[in-house]
C-alpha cells in the first residue's frame, strides 16, 4: 500500500493546480445539483472549456490519436480531484458527449465521423442527448421500441424517448433504435446519430418535482436519418452503448462533490438552533454528520481500490456499482439531514420568508432523484452487485 | 499510488487460508464453542513458528518485522473462521512493549512472546467502561523499589490464556502501564462468559500484587498516549477481524441461498434475500476499504489513525452486526440450530458491536475531531 504519487505525477499536480490559479473563472463553486443553472452559464464557460482544450485536458483519458490527452490513470485521478478541491466547473462542456458519445465514437466510430464530431465535443461546440430511455424501457433498457426502417440511404425512425436529458439545448443526439422486431431483443438494436433539428422530431421538456426541467420526452414521426449516421453495424447497438455505460466515470469527483456538500451541512448546523443550542452540539444530528462523513469516506476509499484494479491492469466489473449505491443513500441522506438540521424552518422552500440559506437545501431534497435513478435505480444496482458480484440467481 | 496488497502479502494470505481451513475449520470451531474456551498451545506455537506471533516483531527479537498491513491480512482470515488465536491481543502487547519498554524489558518478552512461548495481552479497560484515562481505577503505588497493585481490570482479551498481562494503573497524576506474569502473586484471572466463545475474555484482578520496579514500562504516569493509540490499535485490528467475519457470514448465506429451494427456484432469486445480501456486500466492502486504510496509517500516517480508527470500527460493527443477523434470518429455521454455523457469526456480531465501543461512541469520535462539543 502506498497513497504517494511519482515525481512526474506530483509534477503534474503542480501544473494543474497552477492552471487551476491563472485560470479558474471566478463564478465557481456551484453545487452539481444546481446543473440546471450551469446550463444558463454556458456561454461564460467557454473560456475555460478553451483553456482546457489547449491543455488537452478535455477528454484527457482519449487517445492522443483523436484529439484527447492520452492521460494515465494517475493522471486522470490527480486532474479530476484537483478540479473537484476547488468546485471547478466540469472538465468540458459537451457533457453527454464526453460521457457516452466520444467513446463509443473511439471504438465504433468510421474515421469520417470520428473526424466530425470528436473536434466539437472537445471544443464544447456541440451538446448531445442520449436517446436511450424509453416509456417502456428504463430499468429493462434492451426492451426499447423505438424503430427505425431502412429506406435506400436513410433509416426512418418513428417513436419516443423519455428521460432525455438537456434535450432543449442538444444539437445532436445518439440515439438506439430497433432495426429488426425477429431478432433477440439485445441484438435487434442499432444506434444513430441524429442531428436534433431534423424535420419530425418534437421536444417536449418534463417538467421534475423540483419545479425544474433538465429533461425531456422527444417524439420521433418519419424521421430520415441517413444510413452514413449509423454509429457501428446495424444490430451492433447494444454493444456499442453497453461498452460507453461501461466507460463509467470514476467516483473521485463526485466524492469530491459529497465532501463539499458535507461542509454546508456542517456549517448549516453550527447555524441552526435545536432546543435554544446549535444544532452540532444535537447528539442526534452529531450521529448523522459523522455517519455521513464516514459513508463519504468509505466511497472515497473503495473507489481508491478500484483505481488500483485499473492500475495494475485487472478488469474493473460490477465493482462499481457499491459506489453507485453508496452514493445513492448520502445524495438522499444529505437533504433530508439537512432538513432536519433545520428544524421547523426545514419546510420553507425557495424564496418564502424565513427560508433558510433560500431554501437551498429543500432544492437539494427535492433533487437527488435524477442522480439516483439515472444510469441504474438503487434496486438495478443491487440486481447487478447480488449476481455478478455474489453469484445469485439472475431475476424472473 | 496503490491501495492493495502485495504478492508476499497475497501469499501470507494463502498460507494463513490453507493453515486455518485445515486445522481450525468451522465445524470445530462449533463443536468447541459449547465449553469453556481453551488455548491450543500446540497450535499457537506452530503459527508462531511460521511468525505469527512475531509478525510485528522486529527482528533483532525474534520477529519477522513485518508491519500492521501484513497483520491485518491474517486476522481478516482469522475473522472467517473466527480463529479464537490470541493474535490481535499479542500484536497488542507487541505494540505496548515496543512503545513503551525499554531494551532490556523487550529483550525480556518479545522474543518469547515470538516463539508462541508467552502468550501476552493488555488490559485497559475496568468497569467504569470509559476509554480514558479517568476511567482508569486501579492503583500503582511505588515503595522502596517495588510497585503494589490494586485493582480489577475487565474485558481483557484473552486474559485467562495469557501469561503475561500488561496492566494499565493509576500512578500520582498520570497512568502507567506495567508487565504483570499471571502468576506472580495477588493475580487471578476469571474467564467472561461471553457472548461469542470465540473471543475470550477475563477479568484480571490484582490485590496487593508486588512488582519489581523494572515492571513499569515507561516513565510513572505517562503511558496514557500511548495507551489511547493502543486502543485505537486495537479498534482497528478487531474491525480486521469482523470484515472477515461480515465477509464469511455473507458467503454462508449467499451459498444457502442458492441451493435452498422454495417456491420452485432458489431463494437467491428472490429480491427480498438478494437485495439484502448486495446491501450487505456494499457494507463489507466499505468496511472493509476503512480497515485497509486505517492499518496503513498505523504504519505510515499516525496523524491519521484516531480518525479511521473510529471510522473502521463503526462501519465494521454495523457491517458484521448485520451480516450475523441476516445470515440466521436466509438459513429460516435451520438458520437457529446449533448444527448451523449461522449463530456463530451472528453472535461474533453481536458481541464485537459493543466491543471496544458500540458505533454511536466511534462516530461521536469522528464528529469530535471536527467539531468538539460545547
Amino acid at each position: 500500500m502506498d497513497f504517494g504519487f511519482s515525481p512526474e505525477e506530483e509534477a503534474f499536480r503542480a501544473e494543474v493546480r497552477a492552471f487551476i490559479a491563472d485560470h479558474l473563472p471566478q463564478r465557481s463553486g456551484q453545487d452539481q445539483m444546481d446543473a440546471e443553472e450551469g446550463m444558463k452559464n454556458l456561454p461564460a464557460l467557454y473560456k475555460w472549456n478553451q483553456d482546457l482544450h489547449a491543455k488537452r485536458w478535455v477528454g484527457f483519458n482519449w487517445p492522443r490519436e483523436v484529439g484527447g490527452g492520452g492521460g494515465t490513470i494517475s493522471e486522470q485521478m490527480i486532474l479530476k480531484e484537483e478540479m473537484a478541491r476547488v468546485k471547478a466547473p466540469m472538465l468540458g462542456l459537451s457533457y453527454m458527449g464526453l460521457a457516452w458519445v466520444g467513446p463509443a465514437l473511439i471504438k465504433y466510430g468510421t474515421p469520417a465521423q470520428q473526424e466530425r464530431h470528436i473536434g466539437p465535443i472537445l471544443r464544447g461546440e456541440i451538446q448531445w442527448c442520449t436517446g436511450y430511455s424509453e416509456p417502456g424501457a428504463g430499468s429493462d433498457l434492451a426492451a426499447l421500441q423505438c424503430k427505425a426502417v431502412r429506406d435506400g440511404d436513410d433509416y426512418v425512425v418513428n417513436g419516443q424517448k423519455i428521460w432525455t436529458s438537456l434535450a432543449m439545448w442538444a444539437q445532436w443526439m445518439i440515439l438506439l433504435v430497433r432495426t429488426d422486431p425477429q431478432a433477440p431483443k439485445h441484438l435487434g438494436i442499432t444506434c444513430l446519430l441524429v442531428p436534433m433539428q431534423t424535420p419530425g422530431i418534437t421536444v417536449k421538456p418534463i417538467k421534475e418535482m423540483n419545479g425544474g426541467a433538465m429533461f425531456a420526452e422527444v417524439f420521433f414521426e418519419d424521421v430520415r436519418v441517413p444510413a452514413a449516421n449509423r454509429l457501428g453495424a446495424e444490430g451492433q447497438g447494444w454493444e456499442v452503448t453497453k461498452d460507453a455505460l461501461a466507460n463509467e466515470r470514476s467516483s473521485i469527483a463526485d466524492v469530491w462533490a459529497l465532501k463539499h456538500r458535507l461542509e454546508a451541512i456542517r456549517d448549516l448546523a453550527r447555524r441552526c438552533r435545536r432546543r435554544g443550542r446549535p444544532a452540532i452540539e444535537d447528539a442526534a444530528i452529531r450521529q448523522r454528520i459523522a455517519r455521513m462523513e464516514t459513508q463519504v469516506e468509505a466511497m472515497r476509499l473503495n473507489g481508491l481500490r478500484f483505481v488500483t484494479k485499473q492500475l495494475r491492469g485487472e478488469p474493473l466489473g460490477a465493482e462499481t456499482s457499491i459506489n453507485k449505491l453508496i452514493r445513492a443513500r448520502i445524495e438522499i441522506e444529505s437533504g433530508r439531514l439537512a432538513r432536519d438540521i433545520e428544524g421547523s424552518f426545514g419546510a420553507l422552500a425557495r424564496k418564502s420568508p424565513h427560508a433558510v440559506d433560500d431554501g437551498r437545501w429543500q432544492k437539494v431534497m427535492l433533487s437527488w432523484p435524477p442522480f439516483v435513478i439515472g444510469g441504474g435505480t438503487p434496486n438495478i444496482q443491487k440486481n447487478v452487485i447480488a449476481e455478478r458480484l455474489l453469484g445469485l440467481p439472475h431475476d424472473g | 499510488m496503490d491501495f492493495g496488497f502485495t504478492p508476499e502479502q497475497d501469499e501470507l494470505r494463502a498460507q494463513a487460508r490453507r493453515l486455518l481451513d485445515h486445522e481450525l475449520p468451522l465445524d470445530r470451531i462449533l463443536a468447541s464453542s459449547a465449553a469453556p474456551p481453551t488455548l491450543d498451545r500446540a497450535l499457537w506455537k506452530r503459527t508462531a513458528e511460521l511468525g505469527w506471533a512475531g509478525l510485528t516483531i522486529p527482528e533483532a527479537h525474534g520477529g519477522l518485522g513485518l508491519c500492521a498491513v501484513d497483520l491485518i491480512v491474517l486476522l481478516e482470515e482469522m475473522g472467517k473462521t473466527l480463529c479464537p488465536l490470541p493474535l490481535a491481543s499479542t500484536d497488542l502487547a507487541v505494540a505496548a512493549l515496543t512503545a513503551l519498554g525499554d531494551e532490556a524489558q523487550r529483550a525480556e518478552w518479545l522474543p518469547r512472546i515470538a516463539s508462541g512461548d508467552v502468550v501476552a495481552t493488555v488490559a485497559i479497560l475496568e468497569a467504569s467502561d470509559v476509554p480514558a484515562a479517568e476511567g482508569i481505577g486501579a492503583r500503582a503505588t511505588a515503595r522502596a523499589g517495588e510497585v503494589v497493585l490494586d485493582g480489577a481490570k475487565l474485558f481483557v482479551p484473552d486474559g485467562q490464556h495469557a501469561d503475561l498481562v500488561l496492566v494499565a494503573a493509576r500512578e500520582g497524576a498520570g497512568v502507567s502501564l506495567f508487565a504483570v506474569p499471571a502468576a506472580a502473586p495477588g493475580v487471578t484471572a476469571t474467564p467472561l462468559v461471553v457472548v461469542d466463545a470465540t473471543k475470550p475474555a477475563a477479568e484480571v484482578r490484582l490485590a496487593g500484587a508486588v512488582l519489581p520496579e523494572r515492571a513499569r514500562l515507561g516513565s510513572a504516569g505517562a503511558a496514557w498516549p500511548v495507551l489511547a493509540h493502543l486502543l485505537d490499535r486495537q479498534a482497528i485490528t478487531h474491525a480486521a477481524e469482523m470484515v472477515g467475519s461480515a465477509d464469511a457470514a455473507l458467503r454462508l448465506a449467499v451459498e444457502y441461498a442458492k441451493v435452498r429451494r422454495q417456491f420452485g427456484s432458489p431463494i437467491g432469486r428472490f429480491q427480498g434475500v438478494k437485495h439484502r445480501c448486495a446491501e450487505m456486500l456494499c457494507d463489507i466492502e466499505s468496511a472493509r476499504s476503512l480497515v485497509y486504510y486505517a492499518a496503513w496509517a498505523l504504519d505510515s500516517a499516525p496523524e491519521q489513525v484516531a480518525r479511521y480508527a473510529a471510522m473502521a470500527k463503526a462501519l465494521a460493527s454495523e457491517a458484521l452486526d448485520a451480516a450475523g443477523e441476516e445470515c440466521v434470518q436466509i438459513h429460516g429455521a435451520i438458520g437457529y440450530t446449533w448444527e448451523c454455523h449461522a449463530h456463530l457469526f451472528y453472535k461474533r456480531g453481536r458481541q464485537s458491536y459493543v466491543w471496544l465501543g458500540a458505533p454511536d461512541e466511534h462516530y461521536e469520535r469522528v464528529m469530535g475531531a471536527l467539531e468538539p462539543r460545547a
